[in-house]
């Protein structure tokens, strides 16, 4: 991504904002942008989500392929998570090969799903020592206007809940929904005029600071944490996103599982 | 083309598997300003095809090395998700998706009136986001729109489909089967109000009557797909559709 030059006046004026303890779009601090998600948008994917939270919008498309399990875990499958930030997403998206910034979004959404162990490798294996089902998560994004990393991450747990192995197609036996243990959620804050902000917007990250991600999964389980960009921070401000994570955590829970399709 | 003729693809009373007469279309539904943060941009789904398209410009051309001084350039992208097919494909750019970027672009550009941008570029992305068959004439189709969405000044808009043969009958926009199965291909972008032509491509094997019922079989649904595409765009900006 090229990175734009950030004015000073942008700085100033989302400083300013805060004092008042105001936000660019009229949002409180801690309140999200209006979320939209479909579930299986995409016929084409075993499971597949399209998330849309303000300007920002993405998918994700869940694959299975046959694999052969890794010498030391004869009896476990496979896990892959891919984000792309494609050029269509924004004006300073550049075509080219996965930058810096994909490798961490997908890295991150990877790591909340997988430490959350909600897909359970051993019951991927199939044939032990010779098949098994790897599954990929491919992530991709149409349009970034900023928290690219929590849409991310809800467009792949969404698109895994309401996944079926495709059993008869590889004639290894008959369909069957992916099970999942839990349902691993990500909520990200952004240091904007020096207080941090949850889901944060374009205008937000272009003039903020560090950002944090945090995953939790089932009764309170933190499962992956990602202190990104430049900027410090103290233990009293982690405590209060945290804080605030665990609420917001439960209420997208309610909202994933009213989506549940047969 | 597969050319495997022995496979049965069309019903005894003439019509196709998918239950559509040999001269008639899939579903297609446009809708544009889709991507917020785009200049112009348009969904179009096309059966099971679902394309995005989203126009970045006219902006300074870079790299410098591809800047015209007295033209706008235009630099396209078709590009597949790794989830639009049956069997996921790697992410990145291969030799298809490259040659169909360039003859998009090349079709595109005999509309759009680039000596009005010198020095510039506009950037055109297509996101093919499922995958059902004749994505390139999805593709092509959601980047007229999306650029007249930008407000981008053209001479038409291209409108793409294409028509092939099955079992010997030569058949109007052909889906995943047909595809496989068939003897032919045409796809063509057509200007609808001259009848001109920015796009064509064919492989297979048609005889000469038989490419002539599939060339007119395009130019007749060249206009039916216009329709669609002026009232997307009615439906965003008003005016008469």
């Amino acid at each position: 991504m090229s990175i734009p030059l950030v004015p000073g006046l942008l700085r100033d004026h989302l400083r300013e904002l805060s004092e008042r303890d105001e936000r660019v779009d009229g949002r409180g601090r801690l309140e999200g942008r209006p979320l939209e998600v479909e579930v299986n948008p995409i016929e084409r994917a075993e499971g597949s989500a399209r998330v849309r939270m303000g300007d920002t919008i993405v998918y994700a498309g869940v694959k299975f392929q046959i694999m052969t399990p890794y010498s030391d875990r004869p009896d476990q499958g496979g896990l892959m998570t891919s984000a792309e930030i494609r050029p269509i997403a924004g004006r300073n998206w550049e075509p080219g090969p996965p930058s810096e910034e994909s490798i961490e979004l997908g890295r991150v959404v990877d790591r909340g799903i997988r430490e959350s162990g909600c897909i359970d490798v051993n019951k991927l294996c199939i044939l032990p020592g010779e098949k098994a089902w790897q599954v990929i998560i491919d992530l991709h994004a149409i349009s970034d206007d900023g928290n690219l990393f929590d849409a991310f991450a809800l467009a792949a747990i969404v698109a895994l809940r309401n996944a079926t192995l495709p059993a008869e197609r590889f004639d290894v036996g008959e369909d069957e929904r992916l099970e999942l243990s839990c349902t691993p959620i990500m909520c990200s804050y952004h240091k904007v005029g020096g207080r941090f902000v949850y889901d944060a917007n374009g205008e937000e990250e272009l003039g903020g600071d560090e950002r944090i991600h945090i995953t939790l999964g089932d009764d309170g389980h933190v499962h992956s944490l990602q202190k990104g960009l430049r900027g410090a921070f103290t233990s009293e401000e982690f405590n209060d996103i945290m804080g605030a994570a665990r609420a917001r955590r439960e209420e997208l829970m309610q909202l994933v599982e009213s989506l549940e399709q047969d | 083309m597969g050319g495997y003729g022995d496979v049965q693809m069309l019903n005894e009373d003439g019509t196709r598997m998918d239950g559509r007469r040999p001269d008639e279309l899939r579903k297609i539904e446009i809708e544009v300003g889709v991507v917020p943060v785009a200049d112009g941009s348009a969904r179009v789904q096309w059966g099971t095809n679902l394309a995005i398209a989203a126009v970045y410009g006219p902006m300074e051309a870079h790299p410098r090395k591809i800047s015209r001084q007295d033209r706008c350039v235009l630099d396209v992208r078709y590009n597949m998700a790794p989830f639009s097919v049956t069997d996921r494909i790697r992410p990145g750019f291969n030799r298809r998706s490259r040659e169909i970027g360039k003859v998009t672009a090349n079709a595109l550009e005999s509309v759009v009136q680039l000596e009005l941008y010198p020095r510039s570029k506009i950037r055109v992305e297509i996101e093919i986001m499922c995958a059902e068959a004749g994505t390139r004439c999805v593709g092509l189709t959601a980047a007229s729109v999306a650029l007249a969405d930008a407000g981008i000044p053209m001479t038409d808009m291209v409108v793409s489909v294409a028509s092939g043969k099955v079992n010997g009958v030569v058949i109007l926009d052909l889906n995943k089967e047909e595809d496989n199965y068939g003897d032919a291909d045409l796809p063509m972008g057509i200007l609808p109000n001259s009848g001109e032509l920015v796009f064509l491509q064919m492989d297979g094997d048609l005889s000469p009557e038989d490419f002539q019922e599939a060339w007119d079989y395009n130019m007749g649904a060249a206009k039916e797909i216009h329709e669609i595409m002026v009232a997307a765009l009615a439906a965003r900006y008003g005016g008469d559709d």
